[in-house]
């Protein structure tokens, strides 16, 4: 662009960050890496993990009381859409097994014309 | 404004408020995309990002596996079938990102027959699905499928990251005749090597059991924040270079897609994730040659099989100490390790893939796909 996008401060500052980036990781990764950093992390992690079950039980019963979705009944909605994805997969892949049996036979013929298989004679170039 | 623009319609009529909104609206829109070049509406979905986009067949599908076929884009294909294994926690169209910025299309183009195995994101009834499941049950039956569609007797495997893990083990422990050749890609295989990983588990950061009685799977906000923490500060980076480039649609198109990926890991099943962490991280079994896949042990010492391994100079995820030692771990006489520049990702889906790996990726599969 511009010389005088070039010397544009903000852009600059944007770059040194960018220059700088590998140094600052560098940095915060060691600081993460001490044992006792670790041991602080995993202290908050179990707090995390122990207000995550104090809501969840708490709150399931305002928000079945408000008549609103709890976390379990979001994932139990999740597993059924699951459900249902794996269904059509199922079906997709049966579908798919069910169109070659029949075109190779030739009860049916296949609505889109049939992909030509390629032979599997290729052999690597001469360098 | 408005009513100055669209009170009276060309054939006379009167626009509504809703009409006249629209309008208004679409004017706008243009505006910014005409005037501020970047500023366009920013794709956010896959559909949106044109990811994936190779034309594929899914051909089986079990719990967390989906095997695609893709379609082939020549005459004359190699005889053996690849069949690539992808990482349980990466979405697998890190490798067919965009048109020509895709490895798939790439092999495909060249000449080979390609297969898929990805994962979805596991669900509830998914949390006691463990290696054995993985490489065992789950990559036997690909495997088994890719030879019934292929109809050849033989296949090469390629695993990327943890796919690789899976793809070894499988090798190393079911001694399947079919498996012709096996190349892995930054495949983590000395825990020790994981030097921030190894001291969360070592110093009680991550109190596993507890978060998967809690969570049942790992989620993949977790999975990557662990990422991210092995480099902190890229993803600031990142935006910054992306702010620098904002006027280059081009650049934006593609920042977006690689952090879109990026940011969205898949959760890790509950009972994987507890194997990783005591197994693998603690234990470092399977560079012991310890690793137990169902009844069998995982003995890299068993491959015979050509080998290659493929390392990325700058990886910060498996780095170097992490992977070094595969090559000489498994048996194999014909075996290669290439370490080619670039980052974990860049390794196989950069702007310079197509120049260093996915070249001599093509050499050494044609070599060995007859």
């Amino acid at each position: 662009m511009t010389t005088e996008d070039e010397l544009n401060p903000i852009r600059l500052w944007r770059e040194w960050i960018v220059q700088s980036e590998k140094m600052w990781s560098d940095s915060i990764t060691e600081v993460m890496g001490n044992p006792q950093v670790s041991g602080g992390m995993g202290r908050s992690m179990q707090e995390f993990l122990h207000m995550h079950k104090m809501f969840t039980e708490s709150f399931a019963q305002y928000l079945s009381g408000l008549n609103l979705p709890s976390r379990s009944d979001i994932l139990d909605l999740s597993d059924r859409i699951g459900q249902l994805e794996d269904a059509v997969a199922a079906v997709s892949v049966d579908l798919r097994e069910q169109r070659s049996l029949l075109a190779s036979t030739g009860v049916v013929s296949e609505t889109k014309p049939a992909k030509k298989k390629p032979s599997r004679t290729k052999k690597p170039q001469a360098d | 404004m408005e009513s100055i623009i669209v009170a009276i319609n060309e054939d006379g009529r009167v626009s509504d408020d809703n009409e006249i909104r629209r309008v208004t609206a679409s004017l706008v829109d243009k505006a910014i995309a005409r005037n501020l070049p970047g500023l366009q509406q920013l794709p956010s979905t896959e559909a949106e990002l044109d990811v994936g986009t190779s034309a594929k067949e899914l051909i089986y599908t079990e719990d967390t596996a989906r095997l695609y076929h893709y379609d082939a884009l020549c005459d004359e294909i190699y005889r053996v079938p690849v069949l690539i294994v992808m990482s349980p926690v990466a979405r697998g169209y890190i490798l067919d990102l965009a048109k020509g910025q895709s490895l798939i299309e790439y092999l495909s183009l060249q000449g080979h027959d390609v297969f898929m195995l990805e994962w979805i994101e596991p669900r509830r009834r998914h949390a006691t699905l463990t290696f054995e499941d993985y490489a065992s049950r789950l990559l036997g039956n690909c495997v088994e499928k890719v030879l019934e569609c292929s109809g050849e007797p033989d296949v090469t495997l390629i695993g990327y990251c943890m796919g690789g893990m899976l793809a070894t083990m499988y090798t190393a422990s079911s001694e399947n005749p079919a498996i012709k050749n096996l190349a892995c890609f930054t495949t983590p295989f000395n825990a020790d090597g994981m030097a921030l990983y190894k001291t969360w588990v070592e110093a009680g950061a991550v109190d596993i059991d507890r978060l998967i009685d809690e969570l049942g799977n790992v989620p993949g906000d977790i999975v990557n924040q662990s990422i991210q923490a092995l480099r902190p500060m890229q993803k600031t980076a990142g935006r910054m270079t992306l702010l620098n480039n904002v006027e280059n649609d081009a650049f934006v198109k593609a920042h977006l897609r690689f952090d879109h990926w990026a940011t969205n890991q898949l959760a890790i099943p509950g009972a994987l994730a507890r194997e990783l962490f005591s197994e693998f991280l603690r234990k470092n079994k399977f560079f012991k040659n310890e690793y137990l896949i169902g009844d069998k042990i995982a003995d890299l010492r068993k491959i015979t099989v050509p080998f290659l391994h493929v390392a990325a100079e700058y990886d910060h995820i498996v780095p170097s100490a992490a992977s070094a030692g595969l090559v000489d771990a498994v048996s194999s006489e014909d075996k290669e390790e290439i370490v080619v520049k670039g980052g974990h990702v860049s390794l196989v889906a950069g702007g310079n893939a197509i120049y260093r790996l996915w070249p001599q990726l093509d050499k050494w599969l044609s070599a060995r796909g007859q």
